[in-house]
């Protein structure tokens, strides 16, 4: 199914969601930067961005959550699982981010499934907007693949109009699931697209497709070759000694999933819960077990573990590419640290 | 508009329930196995017999303290009950160390792959122990004289800091009494009563007799430094790598293989381990950091 939208349809159509009590979020403007965030109204979201900060991935896979409550103290055991009940409509997601969000998918609905995130997921919708170049100089996503999206959305936007600096106003609405006919659908949003209608939007991919260049030397099919040969390289103690092992790569990437669970207990030490929060492979002691001794202590070991998930061995478990090449975290690192550099430099000399 | 591989539609919503969500087990008896170890007898009180293989580890819960890997050191042929032996070492151990008999805990698991016990079926056993190591052997080893008629000879090397910090002290003559078995014990720092042997693990195996490498099984379990000596000491006797098992412990927050916290390369120590092949190590160089 595919309409015409126009910005102001999708402002009405997030409302539309609203009144229906489902959550709605998108990217929204603060000063110079835009956020994901969960809006009250329509209008604050806002289509034409160039980046979110962070990625959509803590709708499905939130910074800190509950897993279980429990009673403490009884003699009994008194657990119950915590059932998440929103699912939500994200609107404005970027190709790679909607990648992203499919190898979150991938990862939590596979082996044990995790019923935490997919009960977020299940009746989520994802309306993606697709970008005209690349949103900022650090993104790589062409060499990643991840400028086009494969999978982790519901509904396309392609712009019809703007571009060099002019906010779009008209967007080819494609459904690419059931949840998107649905939506579309929903109120009739929007009208029939015509034939000049698919013209500009074909017009937009092939401006598209001439606007991304790539920034590796090589095809990314090589990488998990080029790594094999990289384990004992230099590189990693030579990048990582500028390494502050702060986990701001980690905390903006839209494709890391590690995590801690710790138990929580309120005051009154009567009950409690158990959450789980984000954790980081780059922090000191991700792999220090009790006693004290840690399995990756160098922050040399612990940048090659990154390095080494997201261009190999998550392609290996997953069957995707651990990295959508977003540029977040080159551009979260106060240290310069630099994916692509890494992958470029390891390149040149295995 | 590109194909869309995998639509959140097909997501497998399982329903299945939380992977977080412990089972019921009650304490059935405590034991003081040294000043730092007790031994926890434990049954599921919904009946279900655990079902494990020995080198698997549950997850131990206890509520408003948190979880913790801990192997099961009981037999598999024990169906009713199982075992935990645990160390004092942080939060959850010592809230479990405040535990007694009656009180209720929780468990997910078994977790993890043991020891292929059918694969070393019919051959001689080394059993190396280190420190805190015996727990999951135990294991193995009280699962091999339980089917005593279907292995060979057994040789347990099994070492400590001192002679008061040997744990399962109450069943070295009942394993010493089993047909075709030693025990060889050493002790890094003996005290005046102490009339064994002193030194670190390999010393024992200058004492060893002769293995016929071809029908030796090894299971190696202690502290991270022991492993790469014990492993040179198996391979100069000459025993195939693919023989030779080990159990590596990590940091571990989930069980399920995606916390990423027990991460060895490309390998979930909770998934494909804690028990792996040393043929298999080989090819994981984090499996000796
Ligand atoms: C497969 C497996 C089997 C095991 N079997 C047994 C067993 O049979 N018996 C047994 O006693 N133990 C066993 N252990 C070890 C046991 O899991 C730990 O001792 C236990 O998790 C400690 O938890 P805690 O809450 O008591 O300690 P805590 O002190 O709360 O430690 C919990 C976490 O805190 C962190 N931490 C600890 N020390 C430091 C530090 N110095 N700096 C920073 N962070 C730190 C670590 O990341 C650690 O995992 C096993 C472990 C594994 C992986
Ligand atoms: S953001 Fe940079 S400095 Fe911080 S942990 Fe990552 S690589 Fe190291
Ligand atoms: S590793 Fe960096 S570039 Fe790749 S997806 Fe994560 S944040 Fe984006
Ligand atoms: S314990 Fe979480 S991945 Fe193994």
């Amino acid at each position: 199914m595919e309409r015409v939208v126009t910005a102001k349809d999708l402002a009405a159509l997030a409302d539309d969601m609203l009144r229906a009590g489902r959550t709605v979020a998108g990217p929204v403007r603060r000063k110079e930067r835009y956020f994901y965030e969960a809006v009250s109204r329509g209008a604050d979201l806002a289509f034409d961005f160039n980046y979110c900060v962070y990625s959509p991935r803590s709708f499905f896979f939130p910074p800190g959550e509950t897993l279980l409550t429990y009673s403490i103290g009884t003699n009994e055991l008194n657990v119950a699982p915590e059932a998440p009940r929103t699912s939500p409509v994200i609107m404005g997601v970027h190709p790679c981010d909607c990648n992203a969000i499919g190898l979150l998918d991938a990862v939590f609905g596979s082996g044990v499934p995790d019923d935490h995130y997919l009960a977020r997921r299940k009746d989520s919708v994802v309306v993606a907007v697709d970008c005209h170049g690349p949103c900022d100089p650090t993104a790589f996503c062409r060499d990643m693949g991840g400028n086009e999206a494969q999978e982790g959305f519901d509904v396309m936007l392609t712009p019809l109009n703007g571009g060099k600096g002019q906010a779009a106003e008209r967007y080819l609405a494609a459904a690419a699931t059931e949840r998107g006919r649905e939506l579309l659908a929903y109120n009739k949003v929007g009208k029939e697209p015509a034939r000049a209608d698919r013209d500009a939007a074909e017009k937009f991919r092939e401006a598209k497709a001439a606007n991304f260049s790539r920034r590796l030397p090589y095809a990314v099919e090589k990488l998990p070759a080029i790594l094999d040969r990289s384990y004992n390289s230099l590189l990693w103690q030579v990048t990582a000694k500028r390494c502050y092992s702060c986990g701001s790569c980690n905390l903006v990437c839209p494709t890391c999933y590690c995590f801690t669970v710790k138990d929580v207990p309120d005051l009154s030490c009567a009950s409690g819960k158990r959450v789980r929060e984000w954790d980081g492979c780059q922090l000191q002691d991700f792999a220090t077990v009790a006693g004290g001794h840690n399995f990756r202590p160098e922050s040399s070991s612990r940048l090659r573990h990154r390095i080494f998930r997201k261009g190999k061995w998550i392609k290996e478990q997953q069957g995707r590419m651990g990295c959508v090449g977003c540029g977040r975290c080159d551009r979260a690192c106060t240290a310069k640290i630099s994916v692509v550099e890494i992958y470029t430099q390891l390149a040149e000399e295995a | 508009m590109p194909e869309v591989r995998a639509m959140a539609e097909k997501l497998n919503v399982g329903g299945q329930g939380s992977p977080f969500a412990p089972e019921e087990a009650e304490i059935l008896g405590v034991a003081d196995l040294t000043a730092l170890e007790k031994l926890f007898k434990l049954r599921l009180t919904g009946g279900r017999s655990l079902g494990h293989a020995p080198g698997q580890f549950v997850e131990v819960s206890v509520p408003g303290f948190g979880e913790a890997p801990i192997s099961i050191c009981s037999s598999p042929t024990q169906r009713e009950i199982f075992e935990l032996c645990v160390r004092k070492a942080g939060t959850v151990t010592a809230a479990l160390h405040g535990l007694k008999a009656g009180d209720r805990i929780g468990v997910r698991g078994p977790m993890g792959r043991g020891f292929d016990v059918e694969e070393m079926a019919g051959n001689d056993m080394l059993f190396v122990a280190g420190g805190l190591g015996l727990a999951p052997l135990r294991s193995l080893i009280n699962y091999v004289f339980d089917r005593r008629e279907r292995f060979g000879k057994v040789w347990i090397l099994y070492g400590a800091k001192t002679p008061q910090e040997l744990l399962f002290t109450n069943e070295f003559d009942a394993w010493r009494k089993q047909p075709g078995t030693e025990l060889m014990l050493t002790v890094d720092r003996p005290d005046e009563n102490w009339r064994g042997t002193a030194g670190v693990i390999t010393v024992l195996f200058r004492k060893l007799p002769k293995v016929d490498p071809k029908r030796t099984y090894v299971a190696v379990v202690g502290p991270p430094v022991m492993y790469k000596f014990v492993l040179l000491e198996t391979l100069s006797l000459k025993i195939p790598r693919n023989r030779i098992f080990c159990s590596l412990e990590r940091h571990m927050r989930c069980g399920v293989g995606r916390c990423g916290h027990c991460q060895i390369n490309n390998v979930y120590v909770c998934k494909e381990g804690p028990v792996f092949r040393f043929s298999q190590m080989e090819s994981l160089p984090e499996s000796f950091a």
